[in-house]
């Protein structure tokens, strides 16, 4: 490769970078992006009832796991829930770009929160997303009745037993409230006991387990569902850094209004 | 409900309109169905959130709130006149309604749902009176009601933002995920994405001003057919 060429080659490569770098520094590509994402939506939540086969299992497993056994089939249907990603990870890289061009330069006391708060508020956005990445590729959703006095196996060497199954009827014979008791075993041995009920799921070691209903009529038997999702901590943490980060932007952009 | 709370209800449509008179005059008005509210809540042993009369009030009410706190030292204007009709329309709305009576489902009996339920009525009310700001600096060309329209929804993105994080953590522990793909959460994303978008695109040179202006009263209607439309057309975790 001649000396010319190969300056024309580091000019055009040195265009590119700033032109993508200007790029994802505007906050024109933020509104545009998140206009897109709500057309997205928009198509998204019409084509959910319309093609209801293809969607029903988005909820019950890994989404990776529905995107190799059912989204890849229906290209159409499923369309809006790839432009979305497609439309999440450049607002992603928008928000990285515009948050470190931010971050860097001089900083004074006056203005010191008004610069960090908007960044706080950028890496708690960061961690939801991250979180849903990993809650859709890692971890496990394992769901099934489990007879009163049964055992299941779990992955990890786990297995889970139904102890007992308790129906809370108020004086008209209405049900009220009903908890099951249960055991975590990892490796033969009882790692935890307690008591599940509606909303009282039983975490141990990242995995929750829930109760979901449960079935009196012949065999006492409830209908649990574990799941561990890897993703939980992350999305808990980047709610609370959103929130701190918002709260400070509405007091110092409240005074400034 | 009982004969009395109808009637008491019926009367909150003469109480209402005094505000129409003057901005404070609404007090009363509030006062009542304040009352009527913690009523139904002592009568029932719960949050007085469940359907759509409960809610259809409790956004009225708010809103009534939050036109008392933002238009406490405005005379008589188009401010009363826009504000006040929504609070009726709404009224009327929630007294057309059945009431769900008893006590609450086992899976909402959780702290997190009621101050999921409670933020996101009193944000909605703030995208409101929004977007009437916005229509009076539409017509007027008034930076100030630019600048309120700016304030109350600047408040309602932030209390709408963690009422979804507090119907997260409720979702992950009553179904084991904070987030299920369904119509009713995509609405929900619109409606955070929209009033983003409208934060963001504030600071846009070429969309501040008229353009921005018009997306607050846009991002209303948005959040009325989350809260209407698509608990009416579509299946979501929402229903109970």
């Amino acid at each position: 490769m001649s000396f010319d060429v190969r300056l024309q080659a580091n000019k055009l490569a040195g265009f590119y970078a700033v032109t993508m770098k200007n790029f994802f520094l505007s906050l024109k590509t933020t509104v545009w992006t998140l206009l897109g994402l709500i057309c997205v939506f928009f198509l998204g939540s019409y084509l959910m009832p319309a093609y209801k086969d293809v969607h029903a299992g988005m909820n019950d497993r890994l989404l990776f796991q529905w995107v190799e056994q059912n989204a890849l089939d229906h290209p159409w249907a499923t369309s809006w829930f790839f432009a979305s990603l497609a439309g999440l990870v450049l607002l992603a890289i928008n928000t990285v770009v515009c948050s470190v061009q931010a971050i860097k330069g001089k900083w004074s006391r006056e203005d010191f929160l008004l610069r960090i708060a908007p960044q706080v508020v950028h890496i708690g956005f960061l961690c939801i997303l991250l979180a849903h990445l990993l809650g859709a590729g890692w971890g496990y959703r394992i769901s099934g009745m489990l007879p009163v006095e049964a055992y299941a196996k779990l992955p990890d060497n786990r297995s889970l037993y139904l102890n007992d199954l308790r129906p809370l009827v108020d004086d008209r014979g209405n049900l009220r409230d009903w908890s099951a008791v249960i055991a975590i075993y990892e490796d033969d041995r009882r790692v935890a006991t307690g008591i599940l009920g509606p909303n009282e799921p039983l975490f141990y070691k990242g995995m929750g387990v829930y109760l979901k209903s449960f079935d009196l009529r012949e065999r006492p038997v409830a209908f649990l569902m574990v799941n561990k999702d890897p993703g939980a901590l992350w999305a808990l943490g980047g709610s609370v850094l959103f929130m701190i980060g918002t709260m400070i932007i509405l007091i110092l952009k409240w005074k400034k209004a | 409900m009982p004969f009395s709370s109808r009637a008491m209800e019926l009367i909150l449509f003469i109480l209402y309109p005094l505000a129409l008179v003057r901005v404070r005059l609404i007090i009363p008005a509030l006062a009542l169905h304040g009352a009527l509210i913690v009523s139904s809540a002592v009568t029932y042993g719960r949050i007085p959130l469940i359907g759509t009369h409960d809610t259809l009030g409790f956004l009225a009410w708010s809103i009534g709130v939050v036109y008392l706190l933002f238009g406490w030292e405005r005379k008589r204007d188009a401010f009363s006149y826009w504000t006040i009709p929504l609070v009726l329309l709404l009224l009327a709305g929630s007294a057309v309604s059945p009431v769900m009576r008893g006590p609450l489902p086992p899976v909402l009996r959780t702290i997190w749902f009621e101050l999921h339920v409670i933020l996101s009525f009193i944000s909605y009310a703030l995208f409101a009176v929004g977007a009437v700001f916005g229509a009076l600096y539409l017509r007027d060309g008034d930076r100030e009601n630019e600048t309120a329209q700016y304030r109350n929804l600047l408040l309602g993105y932030a209390l709408f933002s963690i009422a979804m994080i507090f119907g997260g953590i409720w979702a992950h522990l009553a179904w084991g995920t904070y987030w299920l793909w369904t119509p009713k959460e995509l609405w929900t994303t619109i409606v955070w994405f929209f009033y983003s978008l409208y934060l963001h695109a504030r600071l846009v040179k070429g969309w501040t001003g008229r353009p921005v202006a018009w997306m607050g009263i846009v991002g209303f209607f948005i959040v009325m057919f989350t809260y209407v439309g698509v608990g009416l057309l579509m299946k979501s975790s929402h229903e109970f």
